[in-house]
């Protein structure tokens, strides 16, 4: 065989090495920043890095290359079956933002907006926006629910993450014609 | 293990436990972990309560009083260590090592596989089968699974096929993500 690579050596806390040890978890994935890179939203952990350890973030990109490397490797080496697929950690609350549009009446309809409140906005504000980008009438219904007068769904996609730079498009879902 | 567990979903109770139980709890995992034996009154200080989470599937958490998470075990097994613990005591578990093209597919859950444990990237540490193991990474200082070996080591390299260790518990999972208990 040629992978007789069994080391006898068990481990063993090391000389001049205080424990607990102290690892350093990614504020993003919360993962070991050194597994920041198998995670699906990597530009975002790179973000956090960057802004709140900066020394770390250095290391990173110098020896980087990390999962390209491994791809092409992969493909020399072997395939593997699965998707290896790492999820995601889950949201607290939902954090979307869904956009719908509703008739009202025979030919006039209007726009839904719901979920503002989930990235911390403040929906008066939001509707007062909305009213004066798209000169029509544009109210706060319910709890986390804007309603605007007439058909503006498609302008939303551009205009929300224009204003709100940390709503991404992604995070815009369209819900098509509801029944109000 | 804790591939689908949710911690508002999967929790049953919280027991505390009696001093005497403590103390049976604390005598098994040095016996387990011969290793953590100087390290045990920091872990699991004898003046402090620690309390029990009781989840479905028959999985308990041992967590200590500020609420973070342990060992965990599963129907009466043996203790595991949680990666948060075993991140800050690296020593008293083997560490088997997997290439690198295995990371994400530790990291989805899946069982660690023969061949990612005899490739180039690989290195082994010579275990019986039934072992608590730590799942290291080629490239990488920290564990990222922390599994049970199906196979002796030995069988691992001879047999080369099929599943080597049971993944039990891996980074990002349900119980990596539970968050501490008050
Ligand atoms: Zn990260």
């Amino acid at each position: 065989m040629e992978n007789s690579k069994t080391t006898i050596l068990r481990n063993r806390p090391q000389p001049n090495v205080t424990y607990p040890l102290k690892v350093i978890y990614c504020g993003h994935c919360t993962l070991p920043v050194e597994y920041c890179e198998y995670y699906p939203e990597y530009d975002r952990c790179k973000l956090w890095l960057q802004q709140n350890l900066p020394a770390e973030f250095e290391k990173l990109i110098s020896i980087s290359g990390g999962i390209d490397d491994e791809n092409s490797e992969e493909k020399k080496r072997q395939k593997r079956g699965g998707k290896g697929m790492i999820k995601t950690k889950k949201k607290e609350g939902p954090k979307q933002i869904c956009v719908s549009r509703a008739t009202r009446g025979k030919k006039k309809s209007v726009t839904v907006v719901t979920g503002l409140n989930s990235f911390g906005i403040d929906l008066k504000i939001a509707a007062k926006f909305f009213g004066t980008k798209f000169a029509c009438g544009s109210s706060v219904v319910g709890d986390d629910e804007i309603v605007i007068q007439g058909d503006v769904k498609d302008d939303l996609f551009e205009i929300i993450p224009e204003k709100w730079s940390e709503i991404d498009e992604d995070f815009i879902e369209d819900l098509g014609d509801l029944k109000r | 293990m804790f591939k689908k567990f949710d911690d508002k979903e999967n929790i049953s109770t919280v027991q505390q436990l009696k001093s005497s139980v403590q103390k049976g709890i604390r005598t098994k995992l040095v016996e387990l972990y011969p290793l953590l034996e100087g390290y045990i009154d920091t872990i699991l200080p004898k003046k402090e309560n620690f309390r029990i989470v009781k989840c479905h599937e028959h999985i308990e958490i041992l967590i200590n009083s500020s609420g973070e998470q342990l060992f965990f075990r599963q129907r009466e097994g043996q203790w595991l260590p949680c990666l948060k613990l075993l991140h800050k005591y690296p020593f008293f578990l083997p560490s088997e090592q997997v290439d690198k093209g295995a990371i994400k597919f530790v990291l989805s859950g899946a069982n660690i596989m023969c061949p990612g444990l005899t490739s180039p990237g690989a290195l082994l540490t010579s275990v019986d089968k039934g072992t608590t193991v730590a799942v290291m990474a080629e490239g990488k200082n920290h564990a990222l699974a922390v599994g049970i070996t199906l196979l002796s080591t030995d069988d691992i390299i001879k047999i080369n096929k099929g599943v080597g260790i049971e993944n039990c518990h891996y980074l990002n999972d349900g119980l990596w993500q539970m968050k501490p208990i008050k």
